[in-house]
Order: structure tokens, then C-alpha cells, then sequence
């Protein structure tokens, strides 16, 4: 199922709109992420797309279906929270069970569609568990399992990783990514993590003020930021912007490689020096410029050396520095 | 500049105030859909006290102003401030004032402090808190009228089990329901008893939420025992102390039911009469609807006055964390 | 839990402090036992003066029987039963039901209309009476169950103490809700009412025991001696056994065994509830 947001407006009380006007299409079957800045506006999308908000303006369109003013207990659709969101008087199999009764679906069936769902997620062996007894991995997997049960059209997820601890997340991270692709449904994720935006998702629609700043594949928005922020939003360690007149050049750190002085375009003295994995991270004071620059394990270079460093043309971004704009 | 600072000033209060009476009035995200569905869900709770607790305020003050009511009707035909006049220069009604404010200055004071020994000697010891704290309570859950009852036996001058006792010490029995002078006395002992065990609740709840830490900070800087009660204990118990004189002499200025059922009546000349029992008798026994209304209406205004008196004092005791 | 040496509350020590409270105790339980007693004994063991008794010869049960005989009690039983039960569901209902408006929807006039419903918890019941007296008069209920449930189905108390627990439980519950399809009544009463027990345990015990022990307003209501209920019968009931005081323990101990039997059971949660609120007035 194709989703569309046409023109999506949103304004609380009379205050400036958190959402100005935002356009975009989720295929079907993609899981695309919301990612940007708290207070960017992609909670209150996901929101919307969820009915639990209702726009000021524009339209929500699931497959050719208006769906704008639809109460979010009709869309059927499939939602996961940062905090998980269990009923916490109910036991596993219940909460799962907890959509499927609300359609009225006999009890063994939906006993039995439960349990299926829970073998997905990897949790068939804690229904008699109540969620206070989980960890918040299992809690997630719960969640997720509640949120398919029903064998929704969409998916959404809320930051769902942001209350896991740094290796769960990442497990959790693929365990979603796996479940999307054995189920096949179209996943719309919210997240302010762009490393996790970039490794999960088929699309990063990036998000800015209200407003969608670019919209790619993973790779698409890495190589070609199409504004500052987005080039400074995605990337760790963050790309080096250097004023240069009008314009701002924008060199991501694995793109500076060291060189001869000859052919150097930036010189200057190692001031920090940190070894990442395989790579070696330095910064280089360059005038009024520090950069970053992550070199491969072959390139020793010491705090205190004079170092060259150079980039591809193609690697070279030039933004306006007036409209923030790729040139 | 000078002259247009005033002006601004208004319009901005007004602003201010409308904007709050606008948010107060207009919640956010609200449409007349949510709020026609809000108010079936309020429909209920509110055709009810809208009824029984709202238009009766306003019901008794117009009661309060006929001075020509018919009790079986249920109609009033002219108006005025007779009923006022008459309640404030009753001799009946100045009695049953002083009657109830004896009771009050005897029953609070005496139920706080016990309480507070009850409760401090409840938290010293440390097991048993339970089960003293259920014991000391039940009166609190027994209806008064059950009470009164029993003590109506108790406080029997022959045979009642109190001047039983008081025999032991060599005391004359003593007529407490009979005589004027014993009326308010037998009272206070049964009002003072059975209000026990809701003081020692509070105050030991009150107790326990004192951080522990105090005590020892107290200690450390060398303070008695006696030194750590008053500068620890008593400043972080004076908010329930607060509460709980306020709560009592509300309460205890509507005594009423004990009084019916232990003296059954307004006891020997009118000694245990309060002014709940005033306005019972002009409602009920004198059937002067106006008149109950008004004399409630200046019981309303005593402990309205009262309240505000206590609040005033307590600001300047009450110790808030 | 307490600790002595640092709590050090008292120049006396824990054996004195024991006997102390063991005392009053004592102090506290003798009418009651004293009650019971007298309710096992003969009017003439009772008033007996030299020697005084203090133990009857041989328990009188009859006069249980003999104090029912005198006033129709198993049918004051009954309406104070009638009244509490239906009372207390009523009250869970609208309470519920408004306490879930105040936490959990959106509407116009909200926070106006909640202050004013505070606002009405200052005035005392007294000057409510005579109103609604001439209100329940109009409406034809003197001596008719409605006059003494319905004035109590709702209690402002109750919703806020209701909406404060509601305003505890987290709002993406009820977001989640949706999601998984549930109406806002189907959420209120699948998820917000299993969560809220406590709560609603301590408005039914709250209602209950006030209900029972309710005086003034049955008092007005019922003139019929069928309509009665427990502590306005018991109050009248000197009225008709005389000075028999036989009977009129016995009558006490019947007005006040269902209270003790729900304290027994529920002693904690009643406790925790009283604490939380004065319970009588």
C-alpha cells in the first residue's frame, strides 16, 4: 500500500505550524524513516499518519484511500512506542491478543494468530510473562508483535530503539529490519539517529522545521546532500564545513586523504588524534579551520605533525552560503 | 512615554486576563465533536451535583430571605431579613453557638495532642504499628449514632460502667447525660475517643515520610532529644498538624447525630444543644424552612470565617517543605 | 521501620512505651467490648448495682431475637444495604465515567467546569439539606429509595481523587489503544479501569462505610418506620425498647457487625483510603 502525504499541515492552538505543507510517497513495501532534530515535526507526522492528530490542512491518502479524517481506531494500522506502551495488567499473550479482540476475532483464532506473531518476534517463550517482568528488549518485541498482529497495511515506529541500551539497539535494530522484510509491510520509522536511519531504511526522508529537506536512499542522501543541513545532520564524524567567500565547502572526514605538499589543499597541525576501530580520527588546525579528517590504518600520523591533506573534486560539496542550497 | 505605561499596562492585564479565561474556557485541540462527546461522559456526575450540590447554594439563600413560607406547599411568598434578625438575636441560637464553640476549643486541641502521643509512640516502637494503628482506628469506621448509643450506656448515673470506675477512686456518680453542667464533658470524652484513631493516621503517616536523615543531621549537631522533636518532628509534622486542626474543627462544628442519639434530644435545658441541632429544630421540629435556612447559611459564615482565621495563623506556623 | 536511636522521639522507653499503647488499646476496645457484653447479658444483670455483674450467668441470644421483634431491623438491614450497594455502583459509574472526561478528553469549558466542581466541595453538607429536601419533596421521594440514593450517586471528592490516578497512567497507553482499534469506552474500560483498582477500591470502601453510617440525611428523608435505615433506626430505636438496655446493645451490635466484618477483611485498603481523605461528615 502507497502512502501519500499531500500538502500536510499542522498547527497546535493557533501557534506557528510544527508541519508546513509536507508532500512525499512511501511505497509500498518500503520502510522509510522520518529522521531529523527534535522539534522537527516527525513525531507529529507519525501522529498523523496514525489519526492520534488531525491536520489543520492537506491530506493522508493510504493507497488511493483518503484516510484524513479516519479516527485511528478505524485506519488499522500497526504502531509501536518509544516507551513500548504495554497494558500492563495484561500478560504477553494478551497484549498481543489486545488488537485482535478488539475486532472480535474468535478467541482461538486469535490465540493461535498470537502465537504465530510471538514466534516471529522471538517471545513465544514469555506469554505467561506480565511486561513488568520483561527486559526492554522483550518489551520492544512485544510491542512489535502487538502492532502486526493484526496483519496491518503500515507500520509505524516511534523511536523505537531510544530507550534500549547501545548493544540491544543494535540488535533490535536488525531484528526489525528482518521482521519488515519477512512480513513485507510498508514501515514508516521515526528516529532522531541518522546512523540508524541510514542502516535500516530503503528511504530517509529528512526532516527540518516543519518541513521535508531531502528525501533519498541511504547512500543518495550520504553522497549528495542537497543543503547544509543535511549534510551536516548526516555523518559521524560530522562533515567539515569551510567558508570559502559565498560559499561553503563541505568535505566529509573519509574524503581528506593525506598527500604531498604539493598537491595539498589544507595544511596544518594535528591537534587531536583518536583511534576508531580500524580508522585513526585527527583534527587538524588549518588557520581559522579545524578538521576532521579519518584516516585509514596505513597513514601513521602523531599529535603535533604538519599534515596535507586533499579531497576529490567530486567529493568537494559547494553550498551558498546565503540560502544554505547545493550549487 | 510616562502617560502611555499606565495604559499599556491595563490593556496588557486585560489581555492577560482574557487569554487565561479563553484557555481556561477553549482547551486545546478540542472540537465540537470531543466536547459533545465529553459532556455525555460528564452527563451523569454533573445532572447530579449540578442538582444536590450547585442549585441548592443558591436555593438556600433565596429559603433564607421568606418571610412567609409554607412548610407543606413548599411555596414562599414575601421576602425580607426577618430570619437573619431573628437567628442573630435568638437567645436559643447565641446558646447553641456558645455550646458548639466549647465543644470545638475542647474537642480539637485535646484530639491533636493525643493523637500526636498516640502516633509518636506508635512510630518509636517498632513492631506492632499495624495492629495498634487498626485498633486506634475503629472507632473511626463505627457510625456515630452506634456509638453514642453505646456510651449512652456507659455514661448510664447507676448502672453506666464509667461511674462504675470513677467508684474505685472514690467519686460520686455523676450524672453526665442529666445534669447541664456534665452535658458538654460527656461529649467532648466521646467525641475526643472516637476521633482518635483518624489523627494518629494522619500524623503517623505524616511521621513517616520524615526523612530519617534529619534526625541524624539533628544528632550530629548535637541536639537532645527534646531539641530534636521541636526543631525536626514538630516543623515537619506541622503540615499535617495544620491539616488536621483544620479538618477537625469543621467537622467537629457539625456535630450533630451524636448529640440526637446520646442525650435524645438537646439534652436538660438545652445544655448539648449545638447549632446543627438549631437548625434541625427550626427544619424539622418548628418546621420554619426559612429560618433553618438562614441559621445554616450563618454557620456557613462562621466556619468560612473561622477557616480563613486558621489559614492565616497556619501561613505564618505551617513549616512547607 | 522506625528507628530508635536516631528517632530517640521520647524520654520513655519501648517496654513503657508498649504497656502504654497496650493501655490505650484497652481504653479503645472496652466500649465495644463492653457493648458486646451487655448484649449477652439480662436487663436485670445490667442494672444490677450490689454486687455488679459483669459477666452474664448465661449468654441471652435471645435477645437478638427479642431486639428484631421490637424493630423491624432485617428490614433496616435491608435498606441500608439496598443503599450502600446501589449507592456505590452508581457513584463507581459516574465517577468513572466523569473522571475519565476530566483526565482524558478534549473539550470546551473543561478546566472552568473542574474548578467550579471543586469549588462546590467547600460547602458544607448542612446548608445543602434543606434544598434538597424541598427538591427530593417536589420530586414525590420522601420515604422512597431514590431520596436516599440518588443525591449521593456523585461525589466531586471521588472524581478528583479518580482523575489524579488517571492523569498517572501514561497518555501513549491510550494512544496505543487507538491504534490497536479500541473506542475511548472500550479503552476506559479494558485498560483504565483493571489499572485504576486501586483507586477504585478506595472510592467503593470511602462510599460504602460513609453510606452505611449516614444519619442526618435518612433521618429527613424517611418518616416510615420501612424505610429506615440502620443508624436511623438504631437512634429511634430507644425510643421503643425503653430503657432495656438489653436490647439496645444488642440492636448496636447488629447496627455496627458489617462495618467490622468489611474492617476485618479490608483493614489495610481502609487505612490507606482514610488517610488519603476524612471519611465521616
Amino acid at each position: 500500500m502507497n502512502i501519500q502525504l499531500q500538502n500536510l499541515t499542522m498547527a497546535f492552538n493557533n501557534n506557528p505550524p510544527t508541519l508546513k505543507g509536507i508532500n512525499t510517497t512511501i511505497k509500498d513495501g518500503q520502510l522509510a524513516s522520518l529522521l531529523g532534530p527534535s522539534g522537527c515535526g516527525k513525531s507529529t507526522t507519525l501522529m498523523l499518519l496514525a489519526g492520534l492528530y488531525k491536520p489543520t490542512e492537506g491530506k493522508i491518502l493510504f493507497g488511493d484511500k483518503d484516510v484524513t479524517n479516519k479516527e485511528a481506531e478505524h485506519r488499522g494500522i500497526g504502531m509501536v512506542f518509544q516507551n513500548y506502551a504495554l497494558y500492563p495488567h495484561l500478560s504477553v499473550l494478551k497484549n498481543i491478543m489486545f488488537p485482535l479482540k478488539m475486532k472480535k476475532v474468535p478467541k482461538a483464532e486469535a490465540i493461535e494468530r498470537a502465537t504465530k506473531m510471538a514466534k516471529l518476534t522471538q517471545i513465544d517463550h514469555l506469554l505467561d510473562r506480565k511486561p513488568g517482568q520483561l527486559s526492554g528488549g522483550q518489551q520492544q518485541r512485544v510491542a512489535i508483535a502487538r502492532a502486526l498482529v493484526k496483519e496491518p497495511e503500515l507500520l509505524l515506529l516511534d523511536e523505537p530503539l531510544s530507550n534500549l541500551d547501545a548493544r540491544l539497539r543494535l540488535e533490535m535494530r536488525e531484528e526489525i529490519r528482518r521482521i519488515q522484510l519477512e512480513v513485507g509491510i510498508t514501515t514508516i520509522f521515526v528516529t532522531h539517529d541518522q546512523e540508524e536511519a541510514l542502516s535500516i531504511s530503503d528511504k530517509v526522508i529528512l526532516m527540518n522545521d516543519g518541513e521535508i529537506i531531502q528525501e533519498a536512499s541511504p547512500l543518495d542522501i550520504y553522497k549528495t546532500p542537497n543543503s547544509i543541513f543535511s549534510a551536516t545532520f548526516i555523518g559521524s564524524p560530522p562533515i567539515n564545513m569551510i567558508k570559502d567567500g559565498d560559499k561553503i565547502l563541505g568535505i566529509r572526514p573519509e574524503n581528506l586523504k593525506p598527500t604531498a605538499e604539493a598537491n595539498s589543499k589544507f595544511s596544518g597541525t594535528v591537534t587531536y588524534r583518536e583511534t576508531i576501530g580500524r580508522d585513526t580520527l585527527i583534527k587538524v588546525k588549518c588557520g581559522e579551520n579545524t578538521l576532521n579528517a579519518l584516516l585509514e590504518t596505513g597513514d601513521i600520523v602523531n599529535f603535533g605533525d604538519t599534515v596535507h591533506l586533499t579531497a576529490e573534486k567530486e567529493n568537494i560539496y559547494n553550498f551558498d552560503a546565503s540560502t544554505g542550497r547545493r550549487v | 512615554m510616562k502617560e502611555t505605561t499606565p495604559l499599556a499596562n491595563k490593556e496588557s492585564f486585560t489581555s492577560k486576563f482574557s487569554k487565561k479565561l479563553r484557555n481556561a474556557i477553549f482547551v486545546d485541540g478540542a472540537t465540537l465533536k470531543s466536547t459533545a462527546k465529553a459532556y455525555l461522559y460528564l452527563l451523569p456526575a454533573l445532572i447530579i451535583i449540578v442538582v444536590f450540590s450547585i442549585y441548592p447554594i443558591f436555593r438556600s439563600l433565596q429559603l433564607a430571605f421568606y418571610t412567609d413560607f409554607n412548610f407543606f406547599t413548599r411555596e414562599g411568598f414575601e421576602t425580607g431579613t426577618d430570619n437573619f434578625t431573628y437567628v442573630l438575636n435568638s437567645q436559643t441560637f447565641h446558646l447553641s453557638l456558645r455550646n458548639t464553640i466549647t465543644f470545638v476549643i475542647g474537642v480539637v486541641p485535646l484530639t491533636i495532642i493525643i493523637s500526636l502521643m498516640i502516633a509518636l509512640a506508635i512510630h518509636s516502637v517498632a513492631k506492632g504499628t499495624a495492629f495498634f494503628r487498626s485498633i486506634y482506628f475503629l472507632p473511626h469506621i463505627t457510625s456515630t449514632i452506634a456509638i453514642a448509643t453505646v456510651f449512652q450506656w456507659i455514661f448510664h448515673t447507676q448502672s453506666g460502667i464509667l461511674n462504675y470506675i470513677l467508684s474505685w477512686f472514690g467519686i460520686d456518680p455523676i450524672a453526665w447525660l442529666g445534669h447541664p453542667d456534665w452535658a458538654m464533658p460527656a461529649l467532648i470524652i466521646m467525641s475526643v475517643w472516637s476521633n482518635l484513631g483518624f489523627g494518629t493516621v494522619l500524623l503517623l503517616a505524616g511521621l513517616q515520610t520524615i526523612d530519617k536523615g534529619l534526625y541524624l543531621a539533628a544528632k550530629v549537631d548535637g541536639a537532645g532529644k527534646w531539641h530534636r522533636f521541636t526543631t525536626v518532628t514538630l516543623p515537619m509534622l506541622s503540615p499535617t498538624i495544620f491539616f488536621l486542626s483544620i479538618t477537625s474543627v469543621i467537622g467537629s462544628f457539625r456535630i450533630f447525630g451524636q448529640i440526637f442519639a446520646l442525650f435524645r434530644g438537646p439534652g436538660t435545658a438545652n445544655s448539648a444543644l449545638t447549632v446543627v441541632y438549631f437548625i434541625y429544630q427550626q427544619f424539622w421540629e418548628v418546621r420554619n424552612i426559612p429560618r433553618a435556612s438562614a441559621a445554616a447559611l450563618v454557620l456557613f459564615a462562621i466556619i468560612f470565617a473561622i477557616t480563613l482565621v486558621q489559614m492565616a495563623v497556619g501561613k505564618k506556623l505551617v513549616h512547607y517543605k | 521501620m522506625s528507628d530508635q536511636t536516631t528517632l530517640g522521639q521520647g524520654p520513655l522507653s519501648k517496654t513503657t512505651l508498649y504497656i502504654l499503647l497496650s493501655l490505650g488499646s484497652i481504653l479503645m476496645l472496652l466500649p465495644f467490648l463492653w457493648m458486646i457484653i451487655s448484649s449477652f447479658m439480662t436487663n436485670h444483670e445490667l442494672l444490677s448495682i450490689n454486687p455488679r455483674v459483669f459477666w452474664p450467668s448465661t449468654f441471652q441470644w435471645n435477645n437478638y431475637y427479642r431486639a428484631m421483634q421490637v424493630a423491624p431491623f432485617g428490614r433496616y438491614f435491608f435498606n441500608s444495604f439496598v443503599v450502600a450497594i446501589l449507592g456505590t455502583i452508581g457513584e463507581l459509574i459516574t465517577t468513572i465515567l466523569a473522571a475519565y472526561a476530566f483526565s482524558r478528553m478534549k473539550f470546551w469549558g473543561r478546566d472552568i467546569l473542574f474548578a467550579i466542581l471543586l469549588a462546590t466541595m467547600m460547602v458544607p453538607n448542612e446548608i445543602l439539606i434543606i434544598p434538597n429536601f424541598i427538591t427530593i419533596a417536589n420530586l414525590g421521594w420522601v420515604d422512597r429509595f431514590e431520596a436516599l440514593i440518588v443525591p449521593w450517586l456523585a461525589s466531586v471528592f471521588s472524581i478528583f481523587l479518580l482523575r489524579q490516578f488517571f492523569l498517572g497512567i501514561p497518555i501513549q497507553l491510550s494512544y496505543a489503544a487507538k491504534v490497536d482499534g479500541c473506542s475511548d469506552f472500550k479503552f476506559l474500560w479494558y485498560v483504565m479501569v483493571p489499572l485504576a483498582k486501586p483507586a477504585l477500591i478506595t472510592i467503593t470502601l470511602l462510599t460504602t462505610i460513609s453510606s452505611w453510617n449516614a444519619f442526618l440525611w435518612p433521618l429527613i428523608v424517611t418518616n416510615i418506620t420501612e424505610m429506615r435505615t440502620v443508624p436511623v433506626g438504631l437512634a429511634m430505636f430507644r425510643g421503643e425498647a425503653g430503657s432495656q438496655y438489653d436490647l439496645l446493645m444488642a440492636a448496636t451490635v447488629l447496627a455496627v457487625l458489617p462495618m467490622f466484618v468489611l474492617y476485618l477483611i479490608m483493614q489495610k485498603y481502609i487505612v490507606a483510603a482514610a488517610s488519603r481523605s476524612g471519611l465521616k461528615g
